[in-house]
């Protein structure tokens, strides 16, 4: 069953495009990254789904439920966390923590481990807190009790590098238990490092979705040649899917390869002496930059190459 | 109803509660000390002698300044005590949903589970509890320290005054929360709200000198509130408790109506 499942969800704001057609699908026990910047649509997205706003045309579905504005029983079954914390200053993390207690009718089950593994106090005012610990008492509040689904909208804006880690192993931990996973980001490491499959929204429309590794394994390389002897700055430019040619000096040649054309290369380059070869997968930055650098009229293109954009 | 949410709410506003109903306690036991002083005395014939729109500034063309009553209406419940409660119940109202809502706090609350719907009704009621400390506030100091300064307010005089207070604060409030639950952001809910309640002020003042103005008195709140005459044991109209009772539960139902159908973000 898919934990989350959308066809054709469309919101606007009046003239202004929130999202637009989206249908996606996000299996159970997945991680799955929403990837756009900002003003893609991504929030949009999350708040359809969790009922706070009301779809232009469409439908979504979570957890087998059908998304209403009024779905509080589905909500016990849901964790959120919000990209951008809003809670209420005058009062102590402990008072927000009694506060879900009471909405739940019980406290959070990981609320203890969770307060340790943050290295949290939850006896300040929120006011008083960091921006990193008004995120640290929201992740908290979203994950103490062992929600089937976890949306996260940015969950790490604001954490320092030990706390982000501290996040991905919770994350890891609670899809090892079986739980599902949305996770909207801009940071490409973070969902590189977490997600199993990847949405990439842009202009409110999702461009591609595929799985992480395929993404990072088909998309991108970065190739350089050292050749023992000088060559031509044009030589790799019969080569398919070669692009982004660089003389670095007349022995060094630097390119950019997309899609499997690894071997094209190869057999080129054996033509002549070859003193170091350097291929490196590009990074997921680069692969969605890619993305985002194409034009509308390339989406085609792009949809063709990502598989099953939808 | 939620009551984790009801309480929730009115802790946040713990401290704006405990002040105006402070002030009103302070303001309502202050006015009683007063009364053998003011009231029946050479400062009456003066305030009586005043032309009739200044009196209607106060609230005071329908009650005579020498009666009980009447002197609470000019001294106090004609127009302190409607600026005092009206903000109170306004500043409720309008962060209940469309404060929240700016604020981002709302979206904390409805990813909580509880419908759309628990959240309205939770907000109007936790309004009409603060309504009734409001209420408490303003008219219990009346009756209890009141035998001490020669007023004896009769408890049917005290329960008719308590409950017609009580349905004009929750007609303000209520027109403020209806706005509140249309509107993103307190300012404008509050401001409307503001608007109208000084608009009707403006037109029972006008009405006072100028026939033309009279035409909205069958809706104007502020024409229709006359304590004085339920102190000096005088009925009001029965259209002021109709108007009244209808406006709030309107205003009411319908916020609960709006906010459940409404985009919150």
């Amino acid at each position: 069953m898919d934990a989350i499942s959308t066809r054709g969800l469309t919101k606007y704001y009046g003239r202004t495009r929130g999202v637009e057609d989206l249908t996606m699908c996000v299996p159970e026990g997945a991680v799955y990254g929403f990837l756009g910047p900002n003003g893609a649509g991504k929030t949009t997205t999350i708040r359809c789904l969790l009922g706070m706003l009301k779809p232009t045309a469409g439908t979504s579905d979570v957890l087998g439920e059908r998304i209403t504005l009024d779905g509080a029983t589905l909500r016990r079954r849901i964790g959120y966390v919000a990209g951008e914390v809003k809670l209420y200053d005058r009062e102590t993390g402990h008072w927000h923590l009694d506060y879900v207690a009471g909405f739940r009718g019980s406290k959070g089950v990981l609320t203890k481990d969770l307060l340790d593994r943050f290295d949290f106090d939850p006896s300040k005012k929120v006011k008083e807190l960091s921006k990193g610990n008004k995120q640290k008492l929201a992740l908290i509040l979203g994950m103490a009790h062992d929600p089937e689904l976890l949306i996260l909208d940015e969950p790490t804006s604001g954490l320092d590098p030990l706390n982000q880690e501290a996040v991905y192993s919770v994350i890891d931990e609670r899809v090892a238990a079986g739980r599902t996973v949305f996770l909207s980001s801009h940071v490409l490491s973070e969902v590189e490092r977490v997600c199993d499959r990847v949405g990439i929204i842009r202009s409110g429309r999702l461009v591609a979705e595929e799985g992480v590794k395929a993404l990072l394994g088909k998309r991108l390389r970065e190739i350089e040649v050292t050749f023992a002897e000088p060559v031509d700055p044009g030589f790799l430019d019969a080569v398919p899917g070669i692009d982004k040619v660089l003389a670095v000096s007349d022995t060094v040649l630097s390119a950019r390869a997309k899609g499997d054309v690894v071997d094209a290369v190869i057999k080129r380059i054996a033509e002549r002496r070859v003193a170091d070869l350097r291929i490196q997968q590009a990074s997921l930055e680069d692969v969605f930059l890619e993305y985002y650098r194409a034009a509308d009229g390339d989406e085609a293109h792009v949809r063709a190459e990502g598989g099953e954009a939808r | 109803m939620n009551w984790t949410l009801l309480r929730g709410t009115l802790h946040q506003h713990r401290t704006s509660i405990f002040w105006f109903a402070f002030g009103l306690v302070s303001y309502s036991w202050m006015m009683t000390w007063f009364y053998p002083q003011l009231g029946g005395t050479q400062y009456a014939d003066m305030v009586e002698s005043l032309p009739p729109e200044m009196l209607a500034i106060f609230g005071g063309t329908e009650v005579s300044f020498a009666s009980l009553g009447g002197y609470f209406q000019t001294e106090y419940l004609g127009l302190m005590w409607i600026i005092i409660v009206a903000s109170a119940l306004m500043i409720f109202a309008a962060r209940a949903f469309a404060g929240e809502i700016a604020e981002g706090t709302m979206e904390f609350v409805l990813t909580q589970p509880v419908s759309r719907v628990k959240v309205a009704v939770t907000r109007a009621v936790a309004l009409i509890g603060y309504a009734l400390v409001l209420a408490v506030s303003s008219f219990a100091p009346i009756k209890i320290f009141g035998p001490k300064y020669d007023i004896d307010l009769s408890w049917g005089t005290f329960w008719q005054l308590f409950a017609f207070g009580m349905l004009f604060m929750l007609a303000i409030g209520g027109l403020a929360l209806l706005l509140s639950s249309m509107f993103r952001g307190g300012g404008k809910p509050g401001g409307i709200a503001a608007g109208v309640l000084f608009l009707m002020w403006i037109a029972d003042l006008v009405a006072n000198v100028s026939e033309v103005a009279e035409v909205l008195d069958p809706v104007n709140l502020v024409t229709y509130w006359q304590p004085g005459r339920i102190i000096n044991g005088d009925p009001v109209a029965d259209a002021a408790w109709w108007l009244y009772g209808i406006l709030a539960a309107v205003t009411l139902v319908g916020s609960v109506v709006i906010f459940s159908r409404r985009d919150v973000a």
